[in-house]
């Protein structure tokens, strides 16, 4: 397998913060899917911010999944992000530095940053209280969630250049 | 508050927000950023349309204690850690403080320096984000640039590339040091009760070595590059000294037998606004000085000083509010155990008019000073023969019942507080949070801020801005923990008349 897979599928969140596990699941279970894809990486991180940057670097395509708590859709809702809306919400990101900016900064430094990027950011119900089973609303997004990911997970690793 | 009516508030609570939202007629303006979690500020108007008073409200972590009961105790230094993605290893080492005194038992010496390498390591760190990406984007960039400058890529621009680069290689560098000995940092498999779970290989000491000279060099680089920028900055230092960044407050921190500051172990000192000790007290005697007021505004618990009694949101040589982080440890302090830092930690006073410091604002500056302590320690203990010793733990013996940590966080003073049953499966848990111990000082500033820019009705332009540099200074972070992107919510700004109703509010779309 080349190092870095050209692609890499992050799931972030917090294992014991109840729906803010959710994209850590959602990576686990596309894990396995994705097993057999040689371009493919798949991670599952309770990191952010900064550290984000060391996982994107010399990656050629990223796959984000995550929480998130818009307020605006209902629990389970599935949020798709590309780069188009990147700037305008991300720029402010409270926790550290939002996506837009990790890949700012990085291309500023001179780093190889990924040309495709996509997050997939599933609304949540309830990230603040202690626990490690995910609100029914947000369970039911796991399946659908990982499919969408492996599909474009796969889309962009047949876009990726010819080793 | 108890479980049950903590719940009805809770979802009170939830329905006020859903109401807020449908019910939501305002004006949309540039919101808060980077702040850790979520925070709403609602500000209660009287009949002239001046700030009758101003509220902070966070996101509480909720159900630590129910999450902990019938666990092991030797569990909690993992669950802790994975609690905050911010300061993991914060509570990770407070976790393990409390299990050595929850089964009596004294690190070996080796273990104990180890764990302060590891802790002063994590300090660096940590404050390095907050001087590079969080807080001190204001000070390099300027509080009047645009918020998409006022991050770290705006701080490039001013501080230069190559700079850019050397913050951001130091602070990997300095994960990969705390990853060395507990694995994964928002995991680590490190603390134990006696001790660590790794000694440090002596062919491994060569590069730690260098890595600590780097950490100071960069350390006393950040210090020279904020106080010609920012202190030799006649605006920057008026707005840092001026009244609306001030409060009177007491101030607590952790000093060594020599009332130095030790983010890692020692006794709680507080002193007065006027700098006079008020108290000193080791971990285990916490409950007999530190209380939890509430209000009904706020999920939040607001510590005070236990034998003074809560006499309100008030400033002076009476109050019994305290602040804690990086001002609170140098005001609650004799100075520095290490030469560069207290060369610093005298001029920082000689230049900000003597002892204590009341800026808020100074809580900048202050962190560096800190910096440049936890690298000098560092250089300390990565020199001393004893740190490649193998004796890293001491195998507990004793039957276990009660346990009190306390470490300096980067953030504050963070207590944890386990009781447990004779197998050692816990029967009671209880934090106290650096933000929780800020509390108190943070809805001060907040209000005394919008008090300052909302006249007859009239909200000015800045008044998001200038709320937020009130309280960014702390560094709070606001819900110990959640991960869910934001694009959202950060910070909510309410405003309702003398009727309380709802007449403007400042959010981020």
């Amino acid at each position: 397998m080349p190092y870095p897979a050209k692609v890499l599928v992050l799931g972030l969140g917090n294992d014991i913060l109840t729906d803010d596990a959710v994209g850590l699941q959602v990576a686990n279970a596309a894990h396995e899917a994705l097993a057999g894809d040689p371009h493919i990486e798949v991670k599952a991180t309770t990191e952010m911010g900064l550290a984000l940057l060391d996982e994107i670097v010399d990656r050629e395509a990223v796959v984000i999944v995550d929480s998130v708590q818009t307020g605006k859709a209902p629990p389970g809702h599935i949020h798709e992000i590309g780069p188009e809306d990147l700037p305008s919400l991300f720029a402010t990101s409270p926790h550290f530095l939002g996506v837009g900016e990790t890949l700012a900064l990085g291309r500023l430094l001179g780093l190889a940053m990924p040309r495709q990027i996509r997050i997939f950011a599933i609304e949540v119900q309830d990230p603040f209280t202690l626990g490690t089973h995910l609100s029914a609303a947000v369970q039911q997004a796991v399946a659908p969630a990982v499919e969408r990911v492996i599909a474009q997970a796969g889309e962009f690793a047949a876009m990726t250049t010819p080793a | 508050m108890n479980p049950t009516t903590q719940e009805a508030f809770n979802q009170g609570n939830l329905r006020a927000n859903a109401a807020y939202q449908s019910a939501r007629r305002s004006v949309t303006i540039n919101p808060i950023t980077r702040l850790e979690g979520h925070g709403r500020i609602d500000i209660f108007l009287d009949d002239k349309g001046d700030v009758e008073r101003a509220y902070l409200r966070v996101p509480e972590l909720r159900g630590f204690e129910v999450f902990s009961l019938g666990r092991p105790a030797e569990d909690m230094p993992q669950i802790t850690s994975r609690i905050c993605g911010v300061c993991p290893t914060s509570h990770h080492m407070a976790s393990t403080k409390a299990l050595d005194d929850l089964y009596k038992v004294e690190s070996t010496s080796a273990g104990r320096k180890i764990r302060e390498l590891v802790y002063n390591t994590f300090i660096l760190e940590d404050h390095a984000l907050h001087v590079f990406v969080l807080g001190g984007a204001d000070f390099f960039v300027g509080p009047e640039a645009l918020p998409a400058q006022r991050n770290i890529v705006g701080v490039i621009g001013k501080v230069g590339l190559e700079a850019g680069k050397k913050v951001i290689s130091t602070r990997r560098r300095l994960r990969e040091l705390i990853a060395y000995f507990g694995g994964k940092v928002v995991h680590p498999v490190f603390g134990l009760p006696g001790g660590v779970s790794k000694a440090l290989k002596p062919e491994d000491l060569p590069k730690f070595k260098q890595l600590a000279q780097d950490g100071l060099e960069f350390a006393l680089w950040t210090l020279s590059v904020f106080r010609k920028l920012v202190h030799g900055d006649p605006v920057y230092l008026k707005m840092i000294t001026s009244d609306a960044y001030t409060h009177k407050t007491c101030y607590m921190g952790m000093v060594d037998e020599q009332n130095k500051v030790n983010f890692y172990d020692g006794k709680l000192r507080v002193v007065d606004c006027t700098g006079k000790e008020v108290c000193k007290f080791a971990a285990q005697e916490y409950l007999d000085y530190v209380a939890e007021h509430t209000e009904p505004w706020s999920y939040m618990k607001f510590t005070f000083l236990k034998q003074r009694g809560w006499k309100g949101f008030v400033e002076g040589p009476d109050t019994s509010i305290y602040s804690v982080a990086p001002l609170a440890r140098l005001n609650a302090s004799d100075g520095m155990a290490t030469p560069e830092a207290q060369a610093a930690y005298e001029s920082f006073y000689k230049t900000l008019g003597g002892k204590p410091v009341h800026y808020t604002l100074a809580n900048h500056l202050a962190r560096i000073i800190e910096m440049v302590y936890a690298a000098e320690r560092m250089v300390q203990l990565v020199n001393d023969p004893e740190i490649t010793s193998p004796e890293v733990r001491r195998v507990p013996t004793s039957v276990p019942k009660v346990g009190i940590g306390v470490v300096e966080a980067p953030r504050g003073t963070l207590f944890h507080h386990y009781e447990t049953d004779e197998k050692g499966l816990i029967s009671k848990a209880n934090m106290i949070v650096a933000t929780g111990n800020n509390a108190a000082r943070i809805a001060m500033s907040v209000d005394r801020a919008a008090k300052g820019l909302i006249k007859g009705g009239h909200v000015s332009e800045g008044l998001l801005n200038e709320v937020e540099m009130a309280f960014r200074a702390y560094d709070p972070c606001l819900g110990c923990a959640t991960h869910s992107l934001p694009g959202h919510l950060p910070l909510k700004v309410s405003i309702y008349d003398h009727d309380r109703r709802l007449v403007q509010q400042l959010v981020q779309d």
